[in-house]
This record gives structure tokens, sequence and C-alpha cells, in this order.
């Protein structure tokens, strides 16, 4: 469960605690990110001796945010004050590029 | 718990800038990054051509043949006296740290390469085409500019960034045009300068064999006469300078420096 | 032909080619929008939702397991400022609208199906994205990307 700028986030059926009122259909939020080349040269690298690649965990995350912003956005817009059911997705698209996506149901809980 | 039938807010998925903008923006951004990139690359490459100095190149390339790049022919009659030629040029270089030789590669197109360690080759379309000596004591003397000016090497050490440059591009397609395009005119731009500069070290080298420039030019005019006129485009992505421009270039040079265009010219009697 | 018309012809076939793309893309992409937007309007009253907990009120007498999909191409402007943007790394503006178009769509035809054969909401919503590579070249090229809707469609008596 997570709060964001006063939208509840839940990835189960309902808020823990409280009591949906009204629902009123999915929302989504999605981006596109492409990496770029000096973070794929250290990638390359990392890749000799494997481990983690910071580079890429931040990159990855910082655009999973992003997807989530443009989610609670749109629940904002519809006048929900939750979303629950939340599901987050990865998806390549293209050499490079991947895309972020979260979406979930927007509610009003009590 | 009820349904209450709303649609979020239109474009929250989608950013509101224009791709065209998007598409100047990068296409502009990039060519500006590769051009930087290129014009430290060449740097970079200048520097270690100042570091490694002539007796090194010697050092590391005696012996050492460009049979691999061109093929050589040794048993061509006019290789002596082109040998010749060029041996009475160089006493216009004193001071030169190379000890050239002179080597004739098989191939139809009039040409002549500057390889390390003080070779000079010359193409038999070359020797096929040249109408006097003065026209090829010109282009030899244009050559020994260029050993003088280091650009053999230049040319090598810029040959090896651009490969590495286009492998690190490789990997987006529309920019890797993009970069292709962008290191070419720019190692092109330097590659005009060189040959200015190789021009008028050459110049200089036949005033002061023959004490006179006339016919330097000749050879040229005489490609250019056969060549098909380029296009604008043509011109300024070509490497050496328009043939035309060239000839005005050289000529001034010789007008500026006070120097006769008109002299007893040498024929070649082979 | 002489060698600068044949260099002049490589060099603008290619910008044809962007340029058509951008064009027939840009009209293709707004053509779509209008469409997709008029047809969310008139399902507007239909429930969609990724929870499976229903309202006390809702009786269900049926189910089906409801899809919708659709494959879409990446177009060739689109690829190019792409391409160049995965030198420099950022967002790649020009597949958002691509994606959110092709999501919405996948999202609509489910929604028709199951309103077509008398269901009255869809619970359980999942939403799939998966790229096809091409099959030529190295295969690191995009041939197409699905995008794929699907739930649980409801048919309710109200109480
Ligand atoms: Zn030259």
């Amino acid at each position: 469960m997570q709060n964001r700028g006063g939208i509840i986030l839940s990835n189960t059926e309902t808020v823990p605690g409280k009591r949906i009122v009204e629902f009123y259909g999915v929302v989504t939020g999605n981006t596109v990110r492409a990496k770029h080349l000096g973070r794929d040269i250290m990638a390359g690298l990392k890749n000799i001796v494997g481990g983690e690649l910071v580079g890429y965990t931040e990159l990855l995350q910082e655009s999973r945010n992003e997807a989530t912003d443009r989610m609670v956005e749109q629940a904002r817009s519809m006048g929900a004050n939750a979303v629950v059911n939340v599901r987050f997705a990865t998806s390549s698209i293209a050499q490079g590029a991947a895309e972020l996506f979260a979406y979930g149901t927007g509610v009003r809980v009590e | 718990m009820r349904y209450v039938p709303r649609s979020p807010r239109e474009g929250i998925n989608v950013s509101d800038e224009h791709p065209l903008k998007e598409a100047a923006v990068l296409v502009v951004g990039l060519s500006f990054l590769f051009a930087i990139v290129m014009l430290s690359l060449v740097f970079i490459v200048d520097l270690v051509v100042v570091a490694v100095s002539p007796e090194t190149e010697a050092r590391i390339f005696s012996g050492w043949t460009p049979g691999g790049i061109v093929e050589l022919v040794d048993d061509d009659s006019r290789q002596r006296a082109v040998a010749g030629v060029l041996q009475r040029i160089e006493t216009g270089w004193p001071d030169s740290p190379y000890d050239f030789r002179l080597l004739v590669a098989d191939d139809d197109e009039p040409n002549a390469l500057a390889v390390p360690g003080g070779v000079i080759v010359v193409t038999t379309g070359l020797l096929d085409k040249v109408g006097s000596e003065n026209e090829l004591a010109f282009v030899l003397a244009h050559e020994l500019g260029h050993f003088r000016n280091r650009d053999h090497l230049r040319g090598i050490g810029r040959g090896v960034a651009l490969a590495i440059f286009y492998a690190a591009i490789s990997g987006g397609s529309g920019g890797a045009d993009i970069g292709i395009a962008v290191a070419d005119l720019t190692l092109r731009q330097f590659s005009r300068d060189q040959e200015a500069a190789a021009d008028r070290f050459g110049l200089e080298l036949v005033q002061a064999e023959y004490g006179h420039v006339a016919d330097s030019w000749r050879f040229f005019e005489r490609l250019r006469d056969t060549e098909a006129q380029p296009g604008i485009m043509a011109a300024y992505l070509s490497t050496h300078p328009d043939t035309g421009d060239r000839i005005e270039d050289i000529r001034r040079y010789a007008r500026d420096s006070g120097w006769s265009t008109v002299g007893r010219t040498t024929p070649l009697d082979w | 032909m002489g060698l600068e018309t044949i260099q002049l012809v490589n060099f603008l076939l290619p910008l044809g080619l962007l340029v058509f793309a951008y064009l027939l893309g840009a009209w293709i992409e707004r053509r779509h929008y209008r469409d997709i937007l008029a047809r969310e309007a008139g399902l507007r009253s239909f429930p969609v939702v990724t929870f499976e907990t229903l309202p006390d009120n809702w009786q269900v007498e049926s189910v089906e397991l409801v899809s919708g999909s659709v494959v879409i191409s990446l177009d060739y402007f689109k690829r190019v400022i792409a391409g160049l943007r995965a030198l420099v790394g950022g967002r790649v503006k020009t597949y958002e609208p691509l994606l959110d178009r092709a999501r919405r769509e996948a999202v609509l035809r489910m929604v028709e199906h199951a309103q077509a054969n008398g269901y009255d909401a869809i619970a359980n919503v999942r939403l799939e994205t998966s790229r096809l590579a091409n099959s030529r070249g190295d295969g690191n090229g995009t041939a197409g990307i699905e995008m794929l809707a699907f739930g649980t469609a409801l048919s309710l008596s109200r109480r």
C-alpha cells in the first residue's frame, strides 16, 4: 500500500481497512524509455563479471515511477482517491527500448 | 459499492511534444555531438602522431612494403626513372628524416600514395597518363608534402578512430546514418586542408629544383578534362578539393610567391 | 544517369519515404483516436475493472473468458526517431501514442465482444504487451507488437 499525492495504491482487491464505495474503471500509465550508449558501455563491462546493472536498475525504476505517476494522474482526473489491484508490466518494444506500464482500477474508498 | 461511469482525462499517457520537433532536436543535437566526438578523435590522433617521431616510424615500418594493400610490380622499366626524379626533388628538403623508396603498383586509376616508413607508391595508370617530368615531379613533391606534415600517419590513425566510432554508433539505425555523414564531412574538411598544404610544399620543391613551376598543374588539368564535371553536392563531398579549385589555388600560390609559370619542361622518354 | 544523380536519388528516396510515412502515420493516428474516443464514449456505462470483488447487488448469471487483441507495427518515421533516441537515451515519445492506441483498441475489442454476447461487465481484466521479433536478419528488429486484454465477462440480473 502506497500513498501518492493523496491517492492510495494497492495491489490487493481492496484497500485493507477501508471500504470501496464507488468504482470508476481501469486507469493506465505508460512510458517508453531508451537506454543510452554510456550506460550500455558500463553494462557491457559488467556483463563480463556479472552482478547488478545499477544504471539499468535506476533507469527502469525511474521509468516505472513515471508510469505510476501517469496512472495516478488518470485516477485523479476521474475523481478517484485510490487505485486498487495495481499491476506492473515491463516489455521490450524495440532494440534498446522498453515500455513500463502500470494499471489498476480507480475507486473511491472510505 | 457501486459503478460510476467516468473516463480519465485524455492525453495523460501521451507526451504532447510534436514529433517533428523531437525529430529536429535529435538530428541537430546528434550532429553536434558526433561532430564534437570526431573533432576530439582527430585531435587525439594528431597528438599521437606528433608523439611518434619519424625515426620511430622508420624503425617500426623498416622493411615493410605495402604489398598487402596494392599489387606491386617490380619489373616496370619506368621505376628507375621515377626514382631518379624523386631523388632530385628530395634535395629541396635537406633535413628530411626519411629514407624514401619508390614503388610502382598495378592500377589503371592514376594515383600516388604516401605510405608509412617513407614509401611512395605510384600507379601504372599515373605513369601512363603523365606528360612530362615536371608533371611527375609535382605529383611526387606533393606526396613528400604529406610526409613532411605526417599526413600518412594521420590517415591511418583516423581510419582506426573512425572504425571505433562506427562500431560504437552501429546500434541506432537512423543515428548511425547521421554519424557516418557527420564523420565523413568532418574528415573530408581536414583532408582537403591537408591536400592544400601538401600542394604548397610540393610547389616549393618543384620551384627549388627547376627554377620555375611550369607544368605543375598540367597533370590535374589533364585529369579534369577526362573526368565528368561534378555537381555542387559532389564537390562539397569529395575528399580532394574539386580539381578546378585546386588548380586555381596552386596557380594563385605560385603567383603570390612570384614564381615563373613558364619555363623549359623536360619530356619523359619512356 | 550521372553519378551525382544517383547520389541525389539515394539521398532523396529515404527522405521522401520518411515524409510520406510521417504524413500518412499522423493522418491514421488522428483518425484512429477519433474512432477510439467515439467508441469509448458509447461503452462508458459498461463496467471494466481489474479486481474480482463484485458489488453486493450484482447477481452473476453466467461468465465467459473474453479477450481482445491487436498487433500493431512501428511505422518508418517513428522507428527512425526511436533509432536516434536510442543513442542518447530518454523517453521515446513517438512510441507512446502508438502503444496507447493499441492498448485502448484491444480493450475496446474485448468490451465490444462481451457486449455483443449479452454481458454486462468485465472483471479481473489483465493487459499484456509482447513484441514479435523479426525472423529475418538477426531477429533483433521488431516485426510488430501485440496488445492483449482479457478478463471475465459477467452477465448480471440486478436484484
Ligand atoms: Zn594528397
